[in-house]
Formats: structure tokens, C-alpha cells, sequence
């Protein structure tokens, strides 16, 4: 039984007899999405801060919580929280306000429809998702990049020149990079035969990875560019634009707008585990067979994040011009060539 | 090979009569007093006659007693002979004024800005006679006549009146008393200030102007670079310096000589020996003493090392600004440099103002195991150099964004100005090592780095090669350093006779002139700085025209700036 049916009958049920239940159920199963979404995003920004240290001979954060550092998280949130929430005169306050809000909902519309791993019961994979729809690859595609229309409605509000740059080039990023992305999707579907993510799961006998190495190449790199990590973080350039999109940001919606890039990584990895990498299929493992497809999704996840870790801390950073260069003339074209590779294997399978 | 009194000889044949003084001091120094009238005509016969291609600065020189205000043009060669030229100009006070060479070099432009602000000598056919280094307020009051008395005015007690502006901001402000106004303290001299000036360029709305500092995450200290960019990409750069300037060129002349050195040390933090050895090459040359040979060895190894150490943290800053604060061999460089740094403190007891360098010597010893504490570092240096060069050469994103950026023409750079790795990287080899020899360096093996391409990435490349050129500097002179004292015997009382001297040596950043002039008294009668920096500074705007506003972070890094020298 998967959980969405689950929590469809519970919802069913819960419409006939009564509303409120419903909403109080709704909203429990959101608080717990969020939690787990928070509680990884953290787990991520501590995981970033280590191996950058690890990677450049220092040691990251070493003093708060242990010689892990695993408190600091919870002190920078303490002192984000408790800051002075200013807005900038010229700030068109209603978007200004909004923009980070905009940020975390879209990335918690994009946590209901993937699937957090799964669970093995009688060698029968059980995935972990609340709403599984039938199009959720091509949802989650789209709601992701709702996340740059926060970007730019930051940008845009602030009144700074800075984060206006950034806000155009961050929407120059992704007018050139979502359209390979979703073509990579759609060589995906065609060779699943679906939209749906838990399908497209488990019909990866052979990794995609593997199936279409070229559309996992552009999409991976596609990836990187709608998340804006190195070398692709163009509209927060630190060194050009401050802070680009967020330099007129402080506090907590600072806080906001900075996390969801974090859980955006998160849920961009997962996506790309999912789709190309082969979800969270694998060999049982004895005694734990009940979570043995959790623990291979888990492990591929966290090697993708330490993968964009890794690269941050080892690849300069391109010009805009030269961004949307690759994107336009290498991976478009690249991206076709992956769609009809996609076909053809498609046609002769079939 | 041209000598100083080849070149004497020929000025007087073709303007007889315009030769006021004359001192040949040496085969590279000519120190003349022209006639003002005879300026322009006698530049560009030296410029086009006799390869007098690079304006090396100018100074300005308050003769009080004499009632004359000076002005020291310096002008030298790229590479086609080795004399330098120190033409002066003499123009009464009362109404000063001198023949601007903005027309003959374009580089003249700063120098004769920071002249007219600071002494009220006034440039004719300047084209923008515009403050550089002052703060609005003080234009007028030129601060650097010797019969300033200090500004605001410290018997009245002022320092600062509030108000509000128009659109709410509180603002402090120095003003002048009336009292000061009438008295002729003052005359307000109404310019365009940099904003209005840079808002007279502003066209079509499509425009806009970006402000990159004082305070901004690339700006290795405070100055305003404000672009005016027309989408990505910057149509017209403009450039504010002085916002920490500090007058040390006038704190010195209150000074006596030894204590005036510990200015030259924060001038630049990066390349304090260098000033350290500038600033004490030329009192020596006042003196007529020559630092002991062991002396002579110390100040070598210690230049180089501090190159070693300048060079990498450059190098890493540099990388920092293209990629971004997260990459990490930035962080590799700076443990690489920490080790040097080291090694410069266990000498001088300082990490970066050392105060080293002394008259006639250098301040103490090496310590016993300095060769076997050494060794090891440059070996270390050397091979993790090697490795920097390989990780960039073989980046292709690096090669993307710095290969034919921010390119510099041989011809364009001599125009600008600059000097040191930017001018190497355009294959003109000009080292002060070689073109102005002094201490041992004419005794030492090495080359002169060059590359022919001119873009940011040869100007890095140039600080890499330049680094193993200073471990095998470093080495030599571990071989052959002799024994003996490291100083020099000395006056009990440093007074040199009246009279100037100019001394150049090679910073990191490029060609570092101090010119110094004595009354005969305990105190500098007037120090200049020809700083590389400030030559870099002038030339940045122009470079920057048509670049993206990422490139604009690349160009200016890879010309390794330090602001703290600008506002000297």
C-alpha cells in the first residue's frame, strides 16, 4: 500500500465526517513534511561547512556543540531569528516581504511530490511520498523553478542595483537552462513510459545514469545551474554583486531566502538520484531488509551533495555571458541529441 | 649605451640657454633646472629624440626661503637607455604655474592633479584639474605648502557641524569660518565634485552607474570604482581614490630621518623592505655611505622573500575574485605564504611592518640557523609553485574567463604607466633589478619574467615565474653571503648636506621611486613617492572600458592593487 493511497482514504474519510479533522490532519502531515525538509537542509549546511574545511586544511565549525560544530547551525538560526527586520526605503515592501515566502513554498510544493526513499516489506519497495501524482517529474521540473521567480521578486523589490543584476542574471540562467533540463526529462520518460516518479524509479533496471549518459551529463550540469552553485552562482557573485538578489536582505528573511538554497540542493539531489541514478533500488541488505532501499537512497544522495560540496570548493566561476554560451550552444543541442538517443533505444525496445 | 651627460650635452645643443642647473651625478642620474618657458619643447625632444618614453612621476617641492615652489618632472626610458632625467621647473609663488605634459604623456595626469591640489601649482593645459586625493572641504587650502597650519583650525576648537540633507540623512561636515574665508586661508575653488562629474557622462536610461567601493567585497581597500555599465558591460569607468590618505609624504617631513622610516612601512604592508630599502637608498645616496656587503646580502634575501610572500597572497586574491572566497587553493597560498612570513619575523621580529632596512645597514643579524630554516621553505615554495602554474594552466575555466582579458598592448602599458608584472606580461623587460642596479642584484644570476600576451593571465603568470626567480635569488645569496658587520658606521647625528636624491628599486607591484630632499637640518625637507600602485590606479579605468562587470573584478585583481599606497 503506497502511503499517498494511505492518506487518501484517511483524507476521504476524514471529508465525510468532518472538515476540521481534515484540516488538522493536512496540517500535520505538512508540519512533518517541512520537519524532515528543515532537518535535512540543516543536516546539508552542516555537511558543507565540514568538508569545505576538510577540503581547504581548516576545520569548520569547531565550537559549538562538540568539536563537530553541530550546534552551530541552531546558533546562527538563534541569532537570524532575534536580528532587526529592516526594509530598505525604496523597497517595494509587499514584494519585498514576499519574496522569501514565495521561496520556501515552492520548495515545499516540490517536497509533497518527491519521494523521500522507500521502505522494504516482503521484498515489496514501498516509497515514502505524499502526493504521488502521475506528472510529478514534470511538476517538480516546473515548481523548481518557481525558486528563481522568488529570486527575481528579491532582486527586483530590494532597490540596489546589486541585486537587480543579480535578479537578471539569475532569470538569464534559467530561460537558458530549463529548457535542456526538461528535454532531459522527457528522454527520461520516454524510456520509463512515465511522468510519475516512483514509476520512473522502478523501471531503472539499468541506471539511466547509464542508459543516457549524455542527458545525465546536461542534466546534472542544468541541475547545478538552477540551484546557482559554483561555477554557475552568477546572481550572488560575491565578489561582483555583494550579495547579488539577497544584498539588501537581513534577519530572518535573509535566513529564508538562504535556506531554501540549501533545501533546494537537497531536493535538487534527490531529483537527480531519482531520475537518473536509480532511486533507492539496490541489493537487500540482511537483518535491515525493511530499510535497506532507504539506506541506498540515502547514500546516493548524500554522495551527489558532497559531489556539489566538493565543487564548489574546486571550480571558478563562469561569466553570465559564457553561462548562457553553454547553455544555448552545448547543452540545448546536447540535450536533443540525448532526446533521440531516447527515441531510438525507445523504438528498439519496444 | 647612453650616458647622463650624452643626453646633458645634447639638451644644451638643441636649447641653448635653458639649462638653468645642472648636475650629473652619475651615468643614470641627470638632475637639470629648465627654463618653464622651454618645458613642453625640451619633453618632447627628449620623448622623441632620445627614448625618453616613460614619465616616471613628478613632484612638487615648496622652496619657501626662496619663495619658489619647484617642480620635479622624472623622466626615464623603457628599456632603450637607463638614465633617469629630474627636470626641474621653478615658478614663483605667488601665482604658480607650470606647463601641464598631459599632452606629451598621458600618465602625467595624476601627478599634476595631486601637485595642483596639494600646493596650488596650477597646471595650464590640464584637462581635468580636478581633486584626486582630498576630501572636498580641504580643496583650497593646499595642505602641503610648508605655511599650512593645520586644518580645521585648532584654535578654535571645530572639528565637525551636523546637518540634515535633503532627503534625510545626517551629514558631518568641515567647514570653513568665515573667518578662514576672508582671512585668505582659503580660496574655495568650485569644481564638480566626482558625482556630479560622472553624472554629466550618464545618456539614455539604458544606463546606469554601479558603485564598486568604498566598502564592496573586491576592493582590497577603500576606494570607489563606479561603472557605468550599459547592460553586463561597463561603457566608462571611473575612479575616486584618497579615502584613507594619510599624508604620510607630509607626516615624514616632521619627522627626523630614522623616525620618518617607519612611515615607508604602511605605505604598503605587502612590500615593506621595499619601501624600507627605497626610502633608505636614497638618505644613503644624501649620506654618501654604502651599506656593508652583508648588510647589502640581508636586504636582498629579505626583499625576495617579502616578493615571495606579496606575489602568493596576490596570486591568491586574485584567485579568490574569479572564483570566489570558497576556492581553495586561495587557502593553500596562504598557508604556503604563512611558512614565508615566518621566516621573514624569525629576522625582523615583525610579520609585516618590519622597519628592517636602517642607513648604511639593516637592523640586526640573521639568526645562526637562518640558511638551515630557510632551505626547506623554498623548496616547498618552489615545488607548490610549479604546482599553482600546472592547476592554472591546465583550467579550462580559467583559461575561459582570464585568456584575452583585460589585454594591455606593450605600447598601451608604456602610455599608461605601469610598470612591474603588468608591463612584463606585455614582454617589455623593465625591472628596476636590472635598469637601476643597486645592492648586489648586478652580482646575482636571474632572469627578467616576460610573456607576450598582456592578458590577466600572463600578468599571473608573470608572479608565479617571478617567485622561482626569487628562490633562486634567495639561494645565491645563501651561498655567498660573507661574514662581517651589517652596519655601516654612522654620523652620531643623521643631518645629510642640503641637496636631493632619487633611488628606485623593484616592489612586487612594479618600479617604487622614493625622491628625498635635505636642508641640511635632522628632519626630511621633502619626500615623494613614485608608487606602482598609484601608476596601476591611473591605468585601471581605461582598461576597464568595454569589459564585463565580472572581468572588471579580474582585471583589476590581476594587477594586484593595494589602495594603502595609493592614499599614501
Amino acid at each position: 500500500m503506497e502511503l499517498f493511497a494511505f492518506v487518501e482514504t484517511i483524507m476521504n474519510w476524514a471529508a465525510q465526517e468532518r472538515a476540521l479533522t481534515a484540516l488538522i490532519i493536512g496540517l500535520i502531515g505538512a508540519a512533518i513534511l517541512s520537519g524532515v525538509i528543515n532537518v535535512g537542509a540543516m543536516a546539508v549546511v552542516w555537511l558543507e561547512r565540514k568538508v569545505l574545511g576538510d577540503v581547504q586544511s581548516r576545520f569548520g565549525p569547531n565550537r559549538t556543540g562538540s568539536r563537530w560544530g553541530i550546534l552551530q547551525l541552531g546558533a546562527d538560526a538563534i541569532k537570524l531569528f532575534t536580528k532587526e527586520d529592516i526594509i530598505p526605503k525604496g523597497a517595494d515592501k509587499q514584494v519585498y516581504v514576499w519574496a522569501p515566502i514565495v521561496a520556501s513554498i515552492s520548495t515545499m510544493l516540490v517536497a509533497a511530490a518527491i519521494p523521500f526513499g522507500a521502505l522494504r516489506i516482503n521484498g515489496v519497495d514501498y516509497p515514502l511520498v505524499v502526493a504521488n501524482m502521475d506528472i510529478s517529474a514534470f511538476y517538480v521540473e516546473a515548481v523548481l523553478s518557481i525558486m528563481v521567480v522568488a529570486a527575481f521578486m528579491a532582486g527586483f523589490s530590494s532597490y540596489n542595483k546589486y541585486s537587480l543584476l543579480g535578479a537578471f542574471r539569475g532569470m538569464a540562467r534559467m530561460i537558458s537552462y530549463e529548457v535542456p533540463m526538461g528535454v532531459c526529462v522527457i528522454g527520461v520518460a520516454l524510456m520509463a513510459h512515465s511522468l510519475n516518479l516512483v514509476d520512473i524509479v522502478e523501471s531503472q533496471v539499468v541506471w539511466y545514469a547509464f542508459a543516457q549518459p549524455i542527458g545525465f551529463v546536461v542534466f546534472t550540469i542544468a541541475l547545478i545551474t538552477d540551484l546557482g552553485r559554483m561555477p554557475f552562482d552568477q546572481s550572488e557573485a560575491e565578489e561582483e554583486l555583494v550579495a547579488g538578489y539577497v544584498t539588501e536582505y537581513g534577519g530572518i528573511r535573509w535566513g529564508l531566502l538562504y535556506f531554501q538554497e540549501y533545501i533546494s540542493m537537497v531536493l535538487g539531489s534527490i531529483l537527480l538520484v531519482l531520475l537518473f541514478l536509480g532511486g533507492w533500488r539496490g541489493p537487500s541488505i540482511p537483518v535491515i531488509t525493511i530499510f535497506s532501499p532507504m539506506i541506498w537512497f540515502l547514500m546516493k544522495v548524500i554522495i551527489v551533495l558532497v559531489f556539489l560540496v566538493w565543487l564548489r570548493a574546486s571550480v571558478m566561476r563562469f561569466r553570465i555571458d559564457q553561462v548562457t554560451d553553454l547553455g544555448w550552444k552545448w547543452m540545448l543541442p546536447l540535450s536533443l541529441v540525448n532526446l533521440a538517443w531516447a527515441v531510438l533505444v525507445g523504438l528498439y525496445l519496444a | 649605451m647612453v650616458t647622463a651627460s650624452e643626453v646633458l650635452s645634447a639638451i644644451k645643443s638643441a636649447f641653448p640657454g635653458s639649462v638653468k642647473e645642472e648636475r650629473v651625478e652619475s651615468d643614470r642620474r641627470l638632475w637639470i633646472t629648465v627654463d618653464p618657458g622651454k618645458l613642453l619643447d625640451m619633453t618632447k625632444f627628449l620623448r622623441d629624440k632620445h627614448g625618453f618614453d616613460h614619465y616616471s612621476g613628478a613632484a612638487g617641492v615648496d622652496r619657501i626661503a626662496d619663495n619658489l615652489f619647484e617642480v620635479v618632472e622624472i623622466l626615464t626610458s623603457h628599456g632603450a637607455h637607463q638614465v633617469v632625467v629630474l627636470m626641474k621647473v621653478k615658478t614663483p609663488r605667488d601665482a604658480p604655474s607650470v606647463n601641464s605634459l598631459t599632452g606629451l604623456y598621458w600618465n602625467a595626469n595624476w601627478y599634476e592633479r595631486e601637485i595642483w591640489e596639494m600646493y596650488g601649482i596650477n597646471f595650464p593645459g590640464h584637462p581635468e584639474l580636478y581633486p584626486l586625493l582630498l576630501p572636498d572641504e580641504l580643496v583650497g587650502a593646499f595642505p602641503w605648502r610648508k605655511d599650512f597650519k593645520g586644518y580645521p583650525d585648532t584654535s578654535t576648537g571645530r572639528r565637525a557641524v551636523e546637518s540634515v540633507t535633503s532627503d534625510g540623512h545626517t551629514e558631518f561636515t568641515i567647514m570653513p569660518t568665515d573667518k578662514e574665508m576672508e582671512g585668505g586661508v582659503f580660496q574655495r575653488i568650485k569644481v564638480p565634485n566626482f558625482r556630479e562629474r560622472e553624472e554629466m557622462e550618464l545618456g539614455s536610461d539604458a544606463e546606469m552607474i554601479m558603485h564598486m567601493g568604498p566598502q564592496h567585497a573586491v576592493v582590497p581597500g577603500p576606494f570607489l570604482l563606479d561603472l557605468l555599465l550599459d547592460g553586463e558591460r561597463v561603457k566608462r569607468a571611473f575612479l575616486d581614490v584618497g579615502y584613507i590618505h594619510k599624508g604620510i609624504e607630509k607626516i615624514m617631513e616632521n619627522r627626523n630621518w630614522l623616525q620618518a622610516l617607519v612611515y615607508t612601512d604602511r605605505m604598503c604592508y605587502m612590500a615593506s623592505i621595499s619601501n624600507n630599502e627605497a626610502y633608505c637608498g636614497a638618505v644613503e645616496k644624501l649620506l654618501g655611505i654604502v651599506p656593508t656587503e652583508r648588510a647589502q646580502y640581508i636586504r636582498v634575501i629579505l626583499a625576495e622573500l617579502s616578493r615571495i610572500q606579496s606575489h602568493l597572497l596576490g596570486t591568491a586574491e586574485f584567485l579568490t575574485l574569479i572564483a570566489s572566497a570558497i576556492y581553495s587553493p586561495f587557502m593553500y597560498m596562504i598557508i604556503d605564504r604563512e611558512d614565508v612570513v615566518s621566516l621573514i619575523e624569525s629576522v625582523t621580529g615583525a610579520r609585516i611592518t618590519h622597519t628592517f632596512v636602517r642607513f648604511g645597514g639593516v637592523r640586526n643579524d640573521l639568526p645562526p640557523d637562518f640558511k638551515e630554516k630557510t632551505l626547506p621553505v623554498l623548496k616547498m615554495v618552489k615545488e607548490k609553485t610549479l604546482q599553482y602554474k600546472d592547476l592554472l594552466a591546465s583550467d579550462s575555466i580559467y583559461k575561459k574567463r582570464m585568456v584575452g582579458v583585460g589585454v594591455l598592448t606593450a605600447e598601451k602599458a608604456k602610455n599608461l604607466g605601469v610598470s612591474g608584472p603588468a608591463l612584463r606580461a606585455t614582454n617589455v623587460a623593465y625591472d628596476m633589478r636590472r635598469e637601476d642596479p643597486h645592492l648586489v642584484y648586478p652580482d646575482l644570476d636571474f632572469d627578467v619574467i616576460t610573456r607576450t600576451a598582456g592578458d590577466s593571465a600572463a600578468r599571473v603568470e608573470v608572479r608565479l615565474d617571478e617567485i622561482l626567480e626569487s628562490v633562486k635569488i634567495i639561494e645565491q645569496c645563501l651561498d655567498r653571503i660573507p661574514e662581517g658587520p651589517i652596519q655601516e658606521k654612522l654620523p652620531k647625528k643623521i643631518k645629510p648636506e642640503p641637496g636631493e636624491a632619487y633611488y628606485r628599486v623593484e616592489d612586487p607591484r612594479g618600479e617604487m621611486g622614493f625622491y628625498v630632499v635635505s636642508d641640511g637640518s635632522d628632519k626630511p625637507y621633502r619626500v615623494k613617492v613614485r608608487g606602482p600602485v598609484y601608476a596601476y590606479f591611473q591605468a585601471l579605468p581605461p582598461l576597464l572600458e568595454g569589459a564585463y562587470i565580472a572581468d572588471v573584478v579580474a582585471i583589476a585583481g590581476s594587477m594586484d592593487a593595494c589602495t594603502s599606497e595609493v592614499d599614501r
